[in-house]
C-alpha cells in the first residue's frame, strides 16, 4: 500500500508556516531545556540518595524544594511546543498517536503520578527519610516511561511506511521497537538530562553561601562532563542509525545539514572543555547554543523523513494575522507580568 | 475519514473525554473562581485582623495549588490528548483555526502557574498589599483562560457566522460565548464555596469552623441565582435544533436536564443545610457528599452541552464522527470505503462484508457507540435485529431523530455495516430466506344447476385481506372485523337484484367459531374500544354467523364486522377460511341460493423484522409480546406517551384512540396524523430507495413466499405487476397521505415527517396528489381507460385517486347495480386468483357459476345471470371483448 494514500489531508494555517516553525523550535528548546533540568536532577538526587543511603544531602533537598516548579514549567513549555507541532506536522503526529493510544493516553495518569510524587517527595522530605527515596524513584522512573512513550510517538510519526502496521494492530497498542533510531534517540535525551541536570547542579550552587557549595558545583560539572562524553557516543550511535540517505545528509551530502551537524559538534566540544574546566557561566552559554543547533538537527532530520510526502512550506494558508499579533503583545505583557510578580517574590524572600 | 480509528470497543463512545473532562472542568472552574475567594479570603482576614482566616487561607492555598496545578492542569492537557485520540478530524480544525488563541492561553497559563507559586509560598513573606495583588494577578490571569478556552468550546456548539464566513472573529465571538462565560464563572464562583466547605469542615476550632463554613456557604448560594439567569440566557442563544434536543427532543439528554435542575435545588438546600451548627464528625463526610453532587452538577451541565450538539462535534460542519458535512453527498455517490483513507475492503465481496462492515462501523458508528461499554452500548441497541431489520434501521437513522448522523455510504456498504452488527457483534447466523410451505386445505365448490337453479347469489369480502394485530394484550390496530357483501340476483332474462323478502345469513367454517379462545381482543374490548364485548361477538354486533343488513343504496346486503381470525380450534393457522352464505326467503324459509366465500384474515404483520421477537403462533404469524411490547417502549420514548405503563396496568389502548383513521371511522385526536399518515410516514424513512414491492412486503404480508401472500389477483399474478403499479413507491404513497394531512393544516407533524422523503414516480412534491386515506385509492380506470385494455404493461395508476368514497372500486356498482366486486372479484383477490391454499379458493362463485375462474359472465357467459346469451354492453363497456388473462400459456 502506498503510505502517502494514508496520510491525512492537512488543514490549512493562518499566518506563513514560519512563524510556527520559529515558536515550534523556540519552544521545544526551551522544553527540553526544563524537561533535561528535571529528569536530570532527579536522577542525581536518586543516586545520590542511594549512594549516601539515607545521610543527609543538602544537594538533594534542594532539589526536592524545586523539583515541582521544574515539573510544573516543563509542562507549560512542553504544550506550547506540541501546539506547533499540531498546526505544522499534525496530519502525521494525530496518526502516530492513534496507532499508540493506549499508551499515549496513558501518559496523562502516568505524569499526574509523577508530579504528586514529586511533591510528596518534597513535602515529606524531612518527614519521611526512608520513604522519600521511593516517591523520588517513582517519580523518576514514571519521568522515563513518558520520555519513551514521547519517543515511539515522534518516530512513528516520521515512518508513513510503518503505517500499515495499523491494519495488524487496531488496538493502539503499537510501539516502535522495529526502529533502529528509537533507542538511541531515547538515551540521547536521557543522557542528556543527567548531563543538564549537573551543570543546573552547578548553577545552583554558584548562588548559594555554603561551605560545601564549590565541592557540589564541582560534582555538578563533573555530572556534566561525564554525561556529555557518553552524550557523544549515544549521538554518533543516533546518527548512523539513521536511515542511510538521512545520515549522509550531515555527513556532507547537504551544506545546511553539514554546517548545522558541525556547528553543534563545535558546540560540544566547547561545552565538553569548559565542562571539565568547570567554567560554569561559559558552559551553560555554550549548552544552550548546542542545544539549539541539536533541535534544528532534529528538524532537519525531521523533514527528511518526511521529504518525499510533505514539508510544512507547501501548507495552504488563509491569512488571519490579528490573533498572531493580538498573541505577540499578551505574550509580552504575560511576560511583564511574570517579571513583576517573581520581582515581588524575590523581594519578599529577602525581607523574609 | 482521514484518520486511523483506534479500536476501543468497551471503553470507547466517548468514554475517555467524557472522563477526562468532566473531571477536569470540575478541578478547572474551582482554579478560577477559588482564585477569587483566595484572594477575597485572604482581604477579608486583614479586615478583620484575623490570624485564623489567614492561616486558613495560606491552607487553603496550598489545598488549591496542589490541586489546580497537578490534577487541574494535567487532566486539561488529558482532554487535549483524549480529542486528539478520538476525534483528530475535529481536533485538527480547531487547532489550525484557533492557534493563537491556544497560543494568548497559554500565555496566561504561564502567568497563572507562576502567579500561584508565588502566592502561596510568599503568604506571611510578602508585604499584604503586593500579595494580595498577586493573588488578583492570578485571579485575572486565570479568568483570562477561561475566556480564551471558553469561546474554543463554544464554538463547537455554535459557529455562528463563521460557516458562512470563515472568520476566526466570528467563530470565536460566537453566539454562545458571552451567555456561556458568564455561565462557567458563576459556576466558577459555587464552586469556590464548594471546596470551601471540605477545607473548611476540617478547621479545628468548632465555632471558627462554623463561620468559615458559612462564608463558604455565600460563596456557593450567591451565584445560583445569576447562574439560573445566565443559564437561560446561555439555552436562549444555542442553536434551534441544539435547544430543541437539549429541551426533550432527544430523550437521552432529558435525564441530565432533569438532574441539573433537580441539583441546582439540592445544592441550594444542601448549602442551606451546611451551615447548620454540626459536629465536625458529620461535616467532614458531609462536605465531600456536597462535592461530589457538584462534580454530578458540573457533569450534568457538560453532558447537555456536548449531547445537544448532537449530531456534530462542530456544529453544522463536522459531524460527532469527523465527517465533514460538505462529504456527505459525495459519500453516498462514491461509497466511504473508497474516500476514507485508512481502509483495508475498499472493494465488497461475498466474503469480506464482515470485515469492511467492522470498518464502516468503525469510522461511523464508534465515535459514539460503545461496544459492552457504559457509553450508548451499541449491543443492546440492535440485539433485536436480523440482517433486514438492521440495514432498513441504517436506512432510517438520524432523519427523524436528527441527534444522530444519517447513515452515509453505498446501498451495498450499509448491508456490509448490517452484516457485521447482526452477524459479528451478536454472533447472529444470517438465514436464507426460504418459501414457506403451506398445505392445501381441501374445499369443495358448492354447487349450481344453470338449467335449474333461480337464482345466482354472489357474496365477498370486501377488502382482498383483512389485516388484524393480535397483541391486544399490549395494543390494537386492527381488531378483527371482516366485512361481506352479498348480491342476490334473481335469473331472468332481464335479472332482478334481490332486495326485499329475502335474508341473507352468513356461518363460519367449522372451527373458527371461535375467536375469542385465540386472541386476546375480547379480554380487553373495554379498554380499546370502551365496550365490554360478548365474546366471539364484534362491536358491530355481529358474531361468527349470523344475517346481513340490506344497504339500499348500494343494493346490497353487508354484514360488516364479524371477527374472523387466521386461527382455528384444531390449531391450523388458515388465512383464508370460509363462510358459508345463504339467502333464504323470509316468508317460506326456503334457501333460494348458498354459496361460499373467503373471509381472508392474517395477523402475518411484519412489525418484528424491527421490533425483534418471533412470531406469536407456532413460529409462523402473530404479533408477540416481545414485538409488541418493543413498538410500546419506542411511541413513548418517542412521543412521550405512557401506553407500556397502560398495557401492564390491563389498560391498553387503540391506536385509533388518538390517531384518526377512517377505517375505523375514529375521530381520535384531530390534530394527530391520522392512523395511515402517521404509521407510513413514520416507517417510510427507514425503507427508502427499494424496488417494486420490496418495502411494502416488509410490513404487509405481500410477500409471495410469506404465510398469507395477500395480493393474488389477477394482476399481481397473471400480470406481474406489484404493488408501486397502482400505490406508488413507498416514498410515493406515504407523500399522498402526508400531504393530505398537510393541506388540512397539520403542518407541523406532516412537514416533519415529509422533510426527508422524496417523491420517486412523480418529479417533486408539488405533483403529489393528497389523499384521504381509505377513502381515496387508485381507480381501475385510470389504467384501464374506458373499461379497455391498458396502453402498456409500464402504466401506473398512481397518483389518479376518486374524488368520493362512493366511487371506490369496493363501494361502486356497475349501470345496472351490480357491485364490481359482485363480478370481478375482492380488491387485491381479482378474478383469477391464485391462492397458496388452493388453487380456487378465491374464486369459488365463478367456479360455481360458471365453471372458470373469470369474473363472473366472462367469455360472454351472460347466460350464468341472464340465462341466455347478450349482445349488448350494458354493464360496462368491453365486456364482450372476451377475457384475455386466461390461465396456462396464452
Amino acid at each position: 500500500m502506498d503510505p502517502s494514500g494514508l496520510i491525512p489531508v492537512a488543514d490549512s494555517i493562518p499566518t506563513h508556516w514560519g512563524w510556527f516553525y520559529f515558536f515550534l523550535i523556540l519552544t521545544f528548546i526551551l522544553h527540553l531545556l526544563l524537561m533535561n533540568t528535571m529528569l536530570g536532577t532527579g536522577i542525581i538526587s536518586l543516586v545520590r540518595h542511594i549512594k549516601k543511603s539515607n545521610a543527609p544531602c543538602p544537594v538533594c533537598k534542594d532539589i526536592s524544594i524545586k523539583l515541582p516548579y521544574k515539573i510544573a514549567f516543563t509542562i507549560n513549555f512542553g504544550v506550547a511546543p506540541l501546539l506547533f507541532l499540531q498546526v505544522l506536522y499534525g496530519q502525521f503526529h494525530y496518526v502516530s498517536s492513534i496507532m499508540m493510544g493506549v499508551y499515549w493516553l496513558s501518559v496523562v495518569g502516568i505524569l499526574i503520578i509523577m508530579y504528586y510524587s514529586a511533591y510528596i517527595y518534597d513535602f515529606k522530605y524531612d518527614q519521611w527519610p526512608g520513604l522519600r527515596l521511593y516517591f523520588l524513584a517513582l517519580m523518576v522512573v514514571l519521568a522515563l516511561v513518558i520520555a519513551f512513550f514521547f519517543s515511539n510517538n515522534m518516530t512513528i510519526m516520521l515512518n508513513p511506511e510503518k503505517w500499515t502496521g495499523y491494519f495488524d494492530n487496531r488496538s493502539g497498542t503499537m510501539l516502535n521497537f522495529g526502529d533502529p533510531t528509537l533507542i538511541p534517540r531515547y538515551l540521547h535525551f536521557v543522557v542528556a538530562s543527567i548531563a543538564v541536570g549537573g551543570l543546573f547542579m552547578a548553577i545552583t550552587w554558584k548562588f548559594k553561601q555554603d561551605p560545601e557549595a564549590t565541592l557540589y558545583i564541582d560534582q555538578g560539572m563533573n555530572w556534566f562532563s561525564y554525561a556529555t562524553l557518553v552524550q557523544i557516543g549515544v549521538g554518533l550511535w543516533f546518527l548512523i542509525s539513521l536511515p542511510q540517505e538521512i545520515m549522509l545528509l550531515f555527513m556532507g551530502g547537504s551544506t545546511l545539514h553539514t554546517g548545522i551537524f558541525l556547528l553543534g559538534l563545535l558546540g560540544v566540544t566547547m561545552i565538553l572543555v569548559f565542562g571539565f574546566k568547570k567554567m560554569v557561566w561559559p558552559t551553560t552559554a555554550g549548552l544552550v547554543l548546542t542545544v539549539t543547533f541539536m533541535v534544528l538537527m532534529r528538524d532537519l532530520v525531521r523533514n527528511a523523513y518526511l521529504a518525499q510526502y510533505y514539508h510544512p512550506s507547501e501548507r495552504t494558508v488563509v491569512p488571519e494575522y490579528a490573533p498572531l499579533f493580538i498573541f505577540l503583545v499578551v505574550f509580552i505583557l504575560g511576560l511583564g507580568a511574570v517579571a513583576y510578580m517573581l520581582k515581588l517574590a524575590f523581594e519578599a524572600g529577602k525581607e523574609a | 475519514m482521514n484518520y486511523p480509528v483506534w479500536e476501543l470497543y468497551t471503553l470507547g463512545g466517548g468514554f475517555w473525554i467524557a472522563l477526562i473532562a468532566v473531571v477536569h472542568v470540575f478541578v478547572a472552574h474551582f482554579a478560577i473562581g477559588g482564585g477569587l475567594f483566595l484572594v477575597l479570603t485572604e482581604k477579608k482576614g486583614y479586615r478583620e485582623n484575623s490570624r485564623q482566616i489567614l492561616d486558613y487561607t495560606k491552607k487553603h492555598a496550598k489545598f488549591f495549588m496542589l490541586l489546580t496545578l497537578v490534577f487541574g492542569a494535567v487532566t486539561g492537557v488529558g482532554i487535549w490528548f483524549a480529542i486528539s485520540l478520538v476525534s483528530p478530524a475535529a481536533t485538527s480544525r480547531l487547532i489550525h483555526t484557533f492557534v493563537y488563541f491556544w497560543a494568548i492561553e497559554w500565555v496566561f497559563f504561564m502567568a497563572e502557574i507562576i502567579a500561584i507559586f508565588v502566592y502561596y509560598y510568599t503568604f506571611g513573606k510578602m508585604q499584604r498589599d503586593k500579595h494580595m495583588l498577586v493573588g488578583w494577578l492570578y485571579f485575572v490571569f486565570a479568568w483570562m483562560s477561561l475566556f480564551m478556552i471558553n469561546g474554543i468550546i463554544a464554538f463547537m456548539l455554535s459557529p455562528g457566522a463563521w460557516l458562512e464566513t470563515g472568520n476566526v472573529w466570528h467563530a470565536f465571538f460566537n453566539p454562545t460565548f458571552w451567555p456561556a462565560l458568564f455561565f462557567r464563572t458563576f459556576i466558577a464562583l459555587m464552586l469556590a464555596g464548594l471546596y470551601g466547605f471540605v477545607t473548611s469542615s476540617l478547621i479545628k476550632d468548632q465555632d471558627f469552623r462554623e463561620k468559615m463554613i458559612r462564608y463558604c456557604a455565600k460563596w456557593l448560594i450567591l451565584p445560583l441565582a445569576f447562574l439560573i439567569i445566565s443559564g437561560f440566557w446561555y439555552l436562549s442563544a444555542v442553536p434551534e435544533d441544539a435547544k430543541a434536543m437539549i429541551l426533550g427532543r432527544s430523550p437521552e439528554i432529558v435525564p441530565f436536564f432533569r438532574a441539573f435542575i433537580w441539583l441546582s435545588i439540592i445544592i441550594l438546600l444542601g448549602g442551606l443545610v451546611f451551615s447548620i451548627r454540626m459536629p465536625g464528625s458529620i461535616k467532614r463526610p458531609l462536605a465531600f457528599v456536597l462535592l461530589f453532587i457538584g462534580l454530578l452538577y458540573m457533569g450534568s451541565f457538560e453532558w447537555m452541552r456536548e449531547a445537544g450538539r448532537r449530531p456534530y462535534v462542530i456544529y453544522e460542519y463536522m459531524y460527532s464522527n469527523s465527517i465533514p458535512v460538505i462529504m456527505e453527498q459525495e459519500i453516498n455517490e462514491k461509497g466511504i470505503l473508497t474516500l476514507a483513507r485508512w481502509v483495508e475492503n475498499r472493494e465488497l465481496t461475498e466474503e469480506n462484508m464482515v470485515q469492511a462492515g467492522r470498518e464502516i462501523y468503525n469510522l461511523q458508528c464508534s465515535s459514539c457507540h460503545s461496544l459492552d461499554g457504559p457509553l450508548n452500548d451499541i449491543r443492546p441497541m440492535t440485539a433485536k435485529f436480523g440482517l433486514y431489520g438492521m440495514d432498513s434501521m441504517l436506512n432510517g437513522i438520524g432523519k427523524l431523530y436528527d441527534y444522530m448522523p444519517r447513515f452515509m455510504g453505498t446501498r451495498q456498504e450499509r448491508l456490509a455495516l448490517a452484516h457485521y452488527i447482526v452477524e459479528d457483534i451478536h454472533g447472529k447466523k444470517i438465514k436464507e430466506s426460504v418459501p414457506i410451505e403451506t398445505p392445501a386445505f381441501e374445499f369443495d365448490i358448492p354447487p349450481f344447476d344453470p338449467d335449474r337453479d333461480e337464482y345466482v347469489l354472489l357474496a365477498w369480502n370486501n377488502l382482498g385481506l383483512k389485516c388484524i394485530t393480535d397483541c391486544d394484550d399490549y395494543w390494537s390496530l386492527l381488531p378483527p372485523g371482516n366485512t361481506l357483501f352479498a348480491q342476490l340476483i334473481r335469473r331472468d332474462f332481464l335479472p332482478e337484484i334481490v332486495l326485499d323478502g329475502v335474508v341473507i345469513t352468513y356461518k363460519v367454517q367449522e372451527g373458527f367459531e371461535n375467536p375469542a379462545d385465540h386472541v386476546a381482543f375480547w379480554d380487553y374490548s373495554e379498554s380499546l374500544i370502551g365496550i365490554e364485548l360478548p365474546r366471539n361477538i364484534s362491536k358491530s354486533g355481529l358474531g361468527m354467523q349470523g344475517e346481513f343488513k340490506l344497504n339500499d343504496e348500494l343494493m346490497a346486503f353487508i354484514a360488516s364486522g364479524i371477527p374472523v381470525v387466521p386461527y382455528a380450534d384444531d390449531g391450523t393457522i388458515n388465512p383464508c377460511p370460509f363462510i358459508h352464505v345463504e339467502a333464504v326467503d323470509k316468508n317460506t324459509g326456503e334457501v333460494l341460493a348458498r354459496t361460499k366465500t373467503v373471509a381472508p384474515v392474517s395477523a402475518e404483520m411484519g412489525c418484528k423484522t424491527c421490533h425483534g421477537g418471533e412470531w406469536r403462533v407456532q413460529g409462523r404469524m402473530g404479533i408477540s409480546a416481545e414485538t409488541a411490547s418493543d413498538v410500546l417502549r419506542l411511541h413513548d420514548k418517542r412521543n412521550k406517551t405512557d401506553l407500556m405503563t397502560r398495557a401492564q396496568a390491563g389498560n391498553p389502548v387503540l391506536c385509533q384512540s388518538c390517531h384518526p383513521d377512517p377505517l375505523l371511522n375514529a375521530t381520535g385526536d384531530p390534530e394527530l396524523l391520522n392512523m395511515p399518515a402517521a404509521l407510513h410516514g413514520f416507517h417510510v424513512h427507514y425503507l427508502t430507495e427499494r424496488q417494486g414491492a420490496e418495502a411494502c412486503n416488509a410490513c404487509h404480508p405481500s410477500d409471495p413466499d410469506s404465510l398469507t401472500d395477500c395480493k393474488r389477483g389477477v394482476h399481481a399474478t397473471t400480470i406481474n405487476l406489484d404493488c408501486t403499479s397502482c400505490h406508488g413507491t413507498l416514498e410515493d404513497h406515504t407523500l399522498t397521505l402526508l400531504k393530505g394531512e398537510y393541506e388540512k393544516g397539520k403542518t407541523e407533524r406532516a412537514g416533519r415527517l415529509m422533510k426527508h422523503i422524496q417523491p420517486r414516480l412523480v418529479a417533486s412534491l408539488d405533483e403529489i396528489n393528497p389523499r384521504t386515506p381509505w377513502h381515496q385509492q387508485p381507480d381501475c380506470l385510470t389504467c384501464h381507460q374506458d373499461f379497455g385494455i391498458p396502453r402498456s404493461h409500464e402504466v401506473s395508476a398512481f397518483n389518479v385517486w376518486n374524488e368520493h368514497e362512493s366511487e371506490l372500486y369496493r363501494l361502486r356498482s356497475d349501470y345496472m347495480g351490480l357491485m364490481c366486486q359482485s363480478c370481478h372479484g375482492a380488491t387485491h383477490a381479482e378474478y383469477p386468483a391464485v391462492n397458496k391454499y388452493g388453487l380456487d379458493r378465491d374464486n369459488v362463485q365463478p367456479m360455481q357459476y360458471q365453471g372458470e375462474p373469470y369474473a363472473i359472465g366472462a367469455n360472454n357467459n351472460c347466460a350464468v345471470c341472464h340465462t341466455m346469451d347478450m349482445d349488448f354492453e350494458a354493464h360496462h363497456p368491453g365486456m364482450l371483448d372476451g377475457t384475455r388473462n386466461r390461465r396456462g400459456p396464452n
